[in-house]
């Protein structure tokens, strides 16, 4: 067998989480600059993954599968177009979470370096995961560094934001804990072999009631972490509360975790039930782009601007998903990469404003622009990426996405575009209020301007922005194979509608692979 | 096969429980300490007779006594479970001006009783066996003299828990009545002939039924829990919340393994069970949200998890019972082991305020706390999620889903209350000055056993659960 490389690009952090524990505490530097070396590895690691990829096949590949606990439940990794992609941004963006913790982490640096270490364990454990059950440890395990990370490094509300937090996550995801063991044993009463591998219950046909239980436990769940109104309540606490680098990981990426879930779980599980709750859902997406959008508008702290900004941009992306074509799809997904660049980008620029300041309200910012040009320059292009201009990222991936649901329904494509004008409105109305303008506080003029270190994690941002705003095919053709096989499970399925059971025996046949 | 062999490791710990109460005498006060080795000398010899055993099917007694795998099992659960409470004990009880010889007997007395109740198929001998427990049990709770709580539990937990025998007793008499025999497979093998008048039988399953809820304390029957937790000294808690609990449990498993077959009388049953263990799930987790005091927390979690077992009665799914059972013994007593760290002579520290910022303060009793709450509250990659994944997934399989799904938002109201501790250990400014003596390599070695345990059993518990399941289906069947 060749070298494991999915596991080792998941692990190594957890192994590195681990070494920290025997590093003395006293030894500041000494984690800071292990905790970078581990999480450069594992992106040099995950590059190796993105250029042995074979984008023509929709497989999964670095296929890894060795038997663990019996009764169905295996060790399985492996990576398609879908998930590569998030890996790649998981493993991309925690170098730069570390470094712009370096100073801003001044208590407790090694326990705060351990839990970031095992929260990318955990995260690229549920990207690449191929079965059910390991999907849910990492899904359920990677709550507890985050839990930790707000709860500790937080701000003056973060008890309150960090329990709700998980709490909500929580309650979503048992629910899809229950869904699952429904799946487990109707896959069992269908076959006689227990399994919960993710591609077996592809082949697993299920009445449209009881898919429409097991959609709504795994779309609860999903809703929740990406998050969709009206479950969105939890996101502006966590972020305001946060510190910098959990804000980042938070918005990058874990929200990807939910769209992730619907377009691996809910979308190709349960098609049927899909097809009904499109509707609700395609609404409640674009109330969520809506309501985000205006929410924004008025927040005073600029963090939370940013944090419902994340509501509404996330919107677009859940209603790309449900436009169920090749254009929206794609576009999701590229839009889950552009969201997580720009939107980790704002957070960290607000990281830099705060930790100079120490204020994160509008009102106390003005004419910052003459004291820190360079990074006036760099939030001009990370602000301008979030609100999609041509030749940035966050473009391609707007323009994709609005075809998409083009395609599908004209009126919610009109609504939808809201999101771009709404983003241009309350960004670049902040961007004044805070960038431009007279002076108003004496503290803004001793701002110094940005350091090496800072310019040293937003460059290679910048750089990834501009790459995906000019030459999108890198990305998209890695994806294709992979999203049109998604797209061709949702549609082209053979739809049995049984006859109504008793809820105990639902029913569950099994469709012939050809 | 009749062999004396079976009789082995409970002679093993009854002759150490005499051992150790003779040996009392002779020592000094300051050497009391032997006294625990010598405990476990006996204890390590009760688990290595009892491993001679396996997958033997030994019986004893004209079959009074049978050492099936099972019992083979719970005989080292309770050895490993007793050897934790001793290892824990051992500077608790100087510390807190209890250092009595005898609770070293007492507990030895205490665990073969559980290994009576758990190797036998007799309901009499099941009672014996529940006797002996009880009656040292209610002298181990009141083992701080000095502490009236202490006092208060143990009166408590004997009036309540000699109400409960006599309840048992009761039972056994109607059944008896019914069947002419306290043999279990002869009384279940009564039970399902149709021909024969049921109500007697049944009304005497109900009553039995009550006896043992009240030893596993599911709700109603959980009243004394928390005030006896909360008195008693704290080993003694932790040996409270899952000796009885696993012996308890394994009887009822012992009965329930053929009873459902009985067509007559299973519904009812079935239902009041099932009311039984949602009643369970959330009264214990709801009332655990306005404790203050760890130990009524943890006092109120047993109870929950209790619940949470008899959902796996209900669905039939024993191994996973057992493999609960297991779980359950590493990080509840690996919790109580952590809260018996956060304290010194004479004092302990038992409110959540005192828990402020102790995680950081002392790491390796903070950590490992934490993992353990964690675990309880069911999170991977611990022992506690696999428990609840097996045990959940095995209802949902029995068609349980409606349970389940209560079941499963109990555990999300008790994440809430398992990570206010870590809340307060972790993200709480130290309020109370908090000075432990952490020089307790004995109860470390606990820790990190607890640690392992629940580390192993939550990533790779193969071989345990092959075990498990090779000892529920070697169970007669009849």
């Amino acid at each position: 067998m060749s070298f494991p490389i999915l596991s080792f690009v998941t692990f190594l952090p957890a192994a590195g989480a681990v070494l920290l524990i025997f590093v003395a505490k006293e030894k500041v530097k000494v984690h800071r600059f292990l905790a970078l070396a581990f999480t450069l590895v594992t992106l040099a690691a995950s590059l190796a993954l993105y250029f042995n990829f074979d984008g023509s096949s929709a497989d999964p590949q670095f296929v890894e599968k060795s038997g663990w606990l019996g009764y169905g439940i295996n060790y399985h990794l492996g990576v398609d177009g879908i998930s590569l992609w998030l890996v790649l941004l998981t493993t991309f963006l925690m170098p730069i979470a570390v470094l712009s913790s370096w100073t801003y982490i001044q208590k407790r640096v090694k326990e705060y370096l351990i839990f970031m270490l095992l929260l990318e364990s955990g995260i690229i454990g549920v990207f690449v995961s191929l079965n059910l059950f390991l999907f849910y440890v990492f899904w359920e395990a990677m709550l507890i560094p985050m839990y930790f990370l707000i709860g500790v490094w937080g701000g003056p509300r973060r008890v309150y934001a960090t329990l709700k937090f998980v709490l909500m996550t929580m309650f979503g995801s048992l629910l899809m804990l229950v869904a699952i063991f429904v799946l487990y044993s109707f896959y069992y009463r269908a076959t006689g072999v227990y399994s919960l591998e993710i591609f077996d219950f592809h082949k697993l046909i299920l009445n449209p009631q009881v898919q429409g239980w097991l959609f709504l436990g795994f779309a609860l769940a999903f809703a929740i972490k990406v998050p969709m109104f009206p479950f969105h309540t939890w996101l502006p606490d966590a972020h305001v509360e946060a510190p910098t680098a959990a804000s980042v990981i938070l918005a990058a990426v874990l929200l990807k975790m939910g769209t992730y879930g619907f377009l691996r779980f809910a979308l190709p599980l349960f098609p049927d039930a899909l097809e009904k709750f499109l509707p609700l859902l395609s609404v409640l997406a674009l109330i969520g782009i809506i309501y985000g959008g205006l929410m924004a508008l008025v927040q005073k702290d600029i963090k939370s601007l940013v944090a419902y900004s994340s509501v509404s941009h996330m919107g677009l992306i859940m209603l790309a998903v449900f436009s169920l074509n090749m254009e929206g799809v794609e576009g999701a997904i590229y839009q889950m990469l552009n969201h997580g660049l720009s939107t980790g980008a704002l957070f960290l620029i607000v990281g830099i404003l705060y930790e100079r300041a120490h204020t994160r309200l509008i009102k106390d910012f003005g004419g910052v622009s003459t004291q820190m040009p360079v990074f006036s320059a760099f939030f001009l292009v990370c602000m301008l990426s979030s609100v999609g201009l041509p030749g940035l990222n966050g473009f391609v991936g707007e323009v994709l996405c609005l075809y998409g649901v083009f395609k599908a329904s004209p009126l919610l494509a009109i609504l939808a575009v809201s999101t771009v004008i709404l983003a241009a409105a309350y960004l670049l109305w902040m961007y004044q209020r805070v960038m431009h303008g007279p002076v108003v506080n004496e503290k803004v003029r001793s701002l110094k301007d940005m350091n090496k270190r800072e310019l040293g994690y937003l460059i290679p941002i910048v750089i990834m922005m501009f790459w995906m705003g000019i030459y999108p095919q890198t990305f998209l053709r890695k994806m294709d194979a992979s999203v049109s096989r998604l797209l061709d499970r949702v549609h082209n399925r053979q739809k049995i509608f049984e006859a109504q059971r008793l809820p105990e025996k639902p029913a569950a046949v099994l469709e012939e692979k050809e | 096969m009749n062999n004396f062999a079976s009789l082995s490791p409970l002679l093993a710990t009854v002759g150490g429980a005499l051992v150790v109460l003779l040996l009392e005498v002779f020592l000094k006060k300051e050497k009391r300490d032997y006294l625990g080795f010598v405990s476990l000398a006996f204890l390590a010899a009760a688990a290595a007779l009892s491993v001679l055993c396996w997958d033997k099917n030994l019986t004893y007694f004209r079959g009074t006594l049978s050492f099936d795998n099972l019992a083979v099992l719970l005989t080292l659960f309770f050895c490993l479970a007793g050897a934790f409470v001793i290892l824990l004990t051992l500077r608790y009880m100087s510390q807190h001006g209890a250092n009595h010889g005898e609770i070293f007997a007492l507990l030895l007395l205490a665990l073969s009783g559980l290994m009576i109740m758990t190797s036998s198929s007799d309901l009499l001998v099941i009672f014996l066996g529940l006797e002996v427990f009880s009656v040292s049990s209610y002298a181990l709770a009141g083992l701080r003299r000095g502490e009236p709580k202490s006092g208060e539990a143990a009166l408590k937990y004997f009036l309540l828990g000699s109400f409960a025998s006599a309840f048992l007793v009761l039972g056994l008499a109607f059944l008896f009545g019914a069947s002419r025999s306290t043999f279990l497979p002869e009384i279940i093998v009564h039970l399902r002939m149709a021909a024969a008048p049921q109500t007697l039988a049944i009304s005497g399953v109900a009553i039995v039924f009550v006896g043992f809820a009240f030893k596993v304390a599911v709700v109603p029957f959980h009243m004394w829990t928390p005030d006896v937790y909360e008195g008693a000294p704290t080993p003694v808690t932790a040996f409270f919340s899952v000796g009885p609990k696993a012996a308890g449990f394994i009887v009822l498993l012992r009965v329930f393994l053929n009873f459902w077959e009985a067509e007559q009388g299973r519904q009812p049953f079935f239902w009041a069970l099932w009311a039984i263990a949602v009643l369970t799930m959330a009264v214990g987790n709801l009332a655990a949200l306005r404790q203050t005091n760890v130990k009524r927390l943890l006092a109120y979690s047993s109870i929950a998890h209790a619940g949470y077992l008899l959902v796996a009665v209900l669905a039939r799914d024993y191994s996973s019972l057992v493999f609960y059972l297991a779980a359950y013994l590493f990080m509840n007593v690996g919790a109580f082991a952590a809260v018996i760290g956060l304290s010194k002579t004479g004092t302990e520290y038992l409110e959540l305020d005192d828990f402020a910022g102790v995680g950081f303060r002392y790491p390796w009793i903070g950590g490992t706390l934490a993992v353990f709450l964690l675990s309880l509250a069911g999170f991977p990659p611990t022992a506690g999620f696999l428990a609840k994944f097996y045990v959940f997934s095995g209802a949902v399989r029995a068609g349980l889903v409606s349970l389940v799904i209560i079941g499963v938002l109990a555990s999300l109201v008790s994440v809430f209350y398992y990570l206010r501790v870590v809340v307060y250990m972790y993200m709480k400014e130290p309020g109370r000055q908090v000075d432990i003596e952490v020089d307790n390599p004995a109860l470390f070695l606990v820790l990190f056993l607890c640690l392992f345990g629940v580390l192993q059993l939550g990533i790779f518990p193969g071989n345990i659960l092959v075990v498990i399941k090779h000892a529920i289906s070697s169970l007669s069947v009849f």
